[in-house]
């Protein structure tokens, strides 16, 4: 996006000032929405989101600036700006810039979705809104929502690194809202991957979904609240991972390990689940929504095993929060985009397979809470408290799956909940979301087998049990 | 704003029959320290330009950040593609302009005039008074100060322009406060758009004192409580409760407020204002469709009012619009800003004497996530306290608090004398609600 020779000129300028590090981001995104509302065509918008951001370290300091005018004279004077936050003599010369081989994990797709024509959008969101208002007359409304973008990234550091990588994602969002006896309701997906057009068409069962979740809109009709208390919870796989995300996912980032925020910092090497816990974060799965081949510091994703038979075994890491840890960066580093300084974040994170069968966890549950499906939820990194909401649920009795139940949210404290997994089965899957947290909304996975935890604070509207 | 004049000479030779730009530019400057260094620095510089357009009859958007020669031609095809693609009914209008508009200057020089060491002396005095506070405060984990001046012009074809300029600037600090194996993470914002309203021993106090009376926490019985809800919950909730207030809900048959024009929707206790003309740093005199703002009453007596309506709304109900129309994303949607809940007679400490025993809440999480717009059906995690023997009690952690936005309105029993201007400009007092369902122990 930029010539060479200028990245070096303005790398040269921001390390002026003392700078011991500094690196661009060029951006250039085009992307693109369809929305659709009861099967008519309510919008379709384009949008290009370019700029770059330039951010120097000075030993634990950091500085960061962006623009989206990518003039010469521009870019020098942000590297001036940005660079003269320190004080001081020239550390570091920067060296030659060496083009580095991307290796692709997302970018393979042979029908990107930007070569697909809107007459083939349309037609895949019309069977998805025809699916789901067809399938019984309590629904009301349809939305069906398809987004993509392709995102050109350039990356130049004063590592020598230069790096240039596409990024295409495309995700479609349906909603059905159910109404009856002055009762509404709404259920909603939203499949994803950094992938083209074949994943909706041949690699999702796209119409199956549509069918699920007008099912799920009904079945919350007919739903009663659900019981307050503490009762052991059954979590399902795929969304139900957000239980993981963000109960020790967000506290596993560097970002609050190095500042000591989190109350996992000092647990390294230390059992803080069951032994049949084990957890990764991904960020290499071919196609994957959350995957990348680079991170937004430029450096290749990686695989890290975060618990290892109940013991914490790693965190994820970016560069500036490895100074301070003294760690190792391992591909973590991300960013919405040049508007955010990069810090460690997430990429496909999942509890990986259990000893148990679905069957054998709600057998062996006398009372409890089923929660199929889930929505999302939030924490505090800090204090490790976190709560999110069950989207479809189902009373558990007699170790058996009763009543439907709805408007349960579950509170609790992240190493508390991890240490009281005590069942994991063998159903993993994954699902998709957007994260946000201070480097921006970022797409990740999260991803489980069907899980029980012996005691949740499930916050229901039916009153005590 | 003459390099503009080209976009409309080929939106218009290309066939576009009405044209609009809106061109908004924001610069900021932040920085935080952490253990009395500066930590971040950050500066920034946004420019975004969303286009609309008439062809054949339907509407198009597009939007961009790249401002260059192939600029002007990337928006005008989009909106003609983009146009053809719409297949809904719906009256595709741009705006030719209100009668009158009351403008008022809202930007504050003195922001940028106040030197940059003063701002960081600010910091460096908010980080080691609030270490110096209390042994327990084990880190300042945040502390940053943040300001941002934006402006923005809409231009269209028919001639309109009008233009807006306002600047803000912001503290945030928060602390993790230890005490044996508990936890307490609390922080504050002082937001204004005036440098001499900020009192740092107020705004460190404060997070000191939230934090400290937290510890000892405990879960009350799951059961029905009697719930006095304070001043910043309510502004979460209320922002939600009004959502279904947006004729565009209501005219798609998904808003708790269908049928509920001059009807109750609140308890008598309850008065809500919009008051855009308030001269704060949310203050605008148009909205993004260029129509005239103006403050209203939306709930009187816990009667509605009126819905809030942007131009399409307004014409699909044969009323006019009420200059409700901001943009999210390229298209026009519902929004307000200033919302003004009217004060009560009574204190928070009489109405806690009133309650007698309930639970008063401070502090909800995951309102995103967990409180329901279609249904209004809520359950969301919360801090707060006991109220015993009409008294503030012991502190509440990690519990529920589970409702229905239209009944928790409805239930309204008394509204607090405390209203205090939070950081987004609403203007809110704490409430009381006769019944809603608390998950603990």
């Amino acid at each position: 996006m930029i010539p060479k020779k200028l990245a070096s000129a303005v790398l040269t300028e921001a390390t002026a000032f003392g700078a011991d590090f500094a690196e661009i981001y060029l951006e250039d995104t085009l992307s693109s929405s369809i929305s659709m509302e009861n099967g008519k065509i309510e919008e379709r918008g384009t949008g290009n989101g370019y700029g770059a951001g330039i951010r120097v370290l000075k030993g634990l300091q950091s500085a960061y600036g962006y623009t989206s005018d990518l003039s010469k004279k521009s870019l020098l004077k942000l590297a001036q700006d940005v660079g003269k936050a320190f004080s001081g003599p020239r550390v570091v010369t920067p060296p030659e810039l060496q083009k580095v081989k991307v290796k692709e994990i997302i970018n393979l797709s042979t029908q990107p979705m930007e070569a697909i024509s809107v007459t083939e959008k349309i037609k895949l969101l019309k069977l998805v809104n025809d699916t789901m208002s067809s399938f019984d007359k309590r629904i009301i409304r349809t939305n069906v929502y398809l987004s993509d973008m392709v995102k050109h990234v350039t990356i130049f550091n004063t590592l020598g690194r230069f790096v240039e990588d596409t990024r295409r994602r495309g995700r479609l969002y349906m909603i059905a809202v159910a109404a009856e006896n002055g009762k509404i309701e709404n259920f909603g997906e939203g499949p994803g991957a950094s992938d083209g057009f074949d994943f909706f068409t041949s690699k999702i069962k796209l119409k199956d979904m549509a069918i699920e979740t007008a099912k799920s809109a009904i079945g919350l009709l007919g739903a009663a609240e659900c019981p307050s208390g503490k009762m052991p919870v059954v979590i399902g796989n795929g969304f139900g991972g957000v239980i993981f995300h963000e109960a020790c996912g967000h506290p596993f980032e560097a970002s609050s390990i190095s500042k000591k925020l989190s109350v996992f910092w000092d647990k390294l090497g230390k059992q803080v689940a069951n032994p049949i816990v084990n957890a990764v974060d991904d960020g290499t799965i071919p196609f994957g929504w959350g995957s990348t081949n680079v991170d937004d510091e430029g450096f290749p994703a990686q695989k890290v095993q975060l618990i290892k038979d109940g013991i914490l075994n790693s965190f994820m890491i970016d560069q500036f929060n490895g100074r301070r840890m003294k760690a190792e960066h391992n591909g973590h580093s991300r960013r919405q985009n040049y508007k955010f300084e990069p810090t460690s974040r997430m990429t496909n994170t999942y509890i990986e397979n259990g000893p148990h069968t679905v069957d054998q966890i709600i057998s062996a549950t006398k009372y409890g809470l089923y929660a199929k499906k889930m929505g999302g939820g939030s924490v505090n990194p800090a204090t490790g408290e976190f709560n999110f909401t069950v989207s479809e649920g189902y009373m558990i009795r007699d170790g058996k799956i009763a009543e439907a139940v709805k408007g349960a949210a579950l509170v609790g404290k992240g190493d508390e909940t991890l240490s009281k997994i005590d069942m994991v089965a063998n159903d993993l899957a994954r699902a998709q979301g957007m994260c946000g947290a201070a480097s921006g909304s970022i797409p990740t996975d999260v991803g489980q087998p069907t899980i029980r935890v012996t005691e949740i604070t499930v916050g229901g509207r039916g009153g005590g049990k | 704003m003459a390099k503009f004049d080209a976009y409309f000479a080929l939106a218009k030779e290309k066939g576009i029959e009405v044209f609009e730009l809106y061109y908004s530019r924001a610069k900021s400057l932040s920085f935080k320290l952490y253990n009395a260094q500066i930590e971040g620095y950050k500066l920034s510089e946004d420019i975004s330009l969303y286009a609309r357009g008439i062809y054949k009859g339907k509407i198009g958007y597009a939007s961009t950040e790249k401002i260059s020669k192939e600029t002007a031609s990337f928006l005008v095809d989009e909106i003609i593609t983009n146009a053809g693609t719409v297949t809904k009914e719906e009256l595709a209008i741009i705006f030719k302009g209100s009668e009158k508009y009351k403008k008022k200057n809202v930007y504050n020089p003195a922001i940028a005039e106040l030197s940059i060491e003063t701002k960081k002396k600010n910091l460096f005095e908010i980080e080691s008074k609030l270490k110096a506070a209390d042994q327990r405060i084990a880190q300042v984990d945040a502390c940053t100060y943040q300001e941002r001046e934006s402006e923005a012009i809409l231009m269209n074809s028919y001639g309109l322009k009008l233009k807006r300029k306002s600047n803000y600037y912001y503290y945030y600090a928060s602390v993790l406060a230890i005490q044996g194996q508990e936890r307490k993470n609390e922080g504050d914002v002082h937001f204004s758009n005036d440098p001499t309203t900020l009192n740092i021993d107020t705004f460190v106090n404060e997070i000191v004192k939230k934090s400290l009376m937290k510890f000892n926490g405990t879960q009350c019985a799951s059961k029905d409580y009697k719930v006095v809800l304070d001043k910043e919950v309510v502004a979460d909730l209320l922002s939600a409760y009004l959502d279904s207030a947006s004729a565009e809900e209501v005219q798609k048959k998904t808003s708790l407020m269908i049928g509920k024009l001059n009807q109750p929707v609140a308890s008598k206790k309850v008065t809500i204002l919009e008051a855009p003309l308030k001269k704060n740093a949310f203050f605008t005199y148009f909205d993004d469709e260029g129509v005239a703002t103006y403050n209203k009453t939306v709930v009187k007596k816990g009667v509605l009012q009126t819905y809030f309506h942007n131009l399409n709304t307004a014409h699909n109900d044969g009323v006019q619009t009420t200059g409700n129309g901001y943009r999210s994303g390229g298209k026009i949607e519902i929004g307000f800003r200033n919302i003004v809940l009217k004060a009560g007679r009574k204190s928070l400490e009489d109405i806690f004497a009133q309650v007698g025993d309930g639970v008063y809440i401070t502090e909800v999480m995951g309102i995103h996530a967990s409180l329901n717009p279609t249904s209004g059906n809520f359950s969301l995690q919360a801090n707060g306290f006991m109220i015993e023997n009409g008294k503030r009690g012991v502190p509440l952690t990690l519990i529920t608090v589970a409702g229905n936005l239209m009944d928790l309105f409805m239930n309204v029993k008394e509204v607090a004398n405390d209203n205090k201007l939070l950081p987004n400009g609403y203007d809110i007092p704490s409430i009381l609600i006769k019944k809603l369902t608390i998950s603990g122990k």
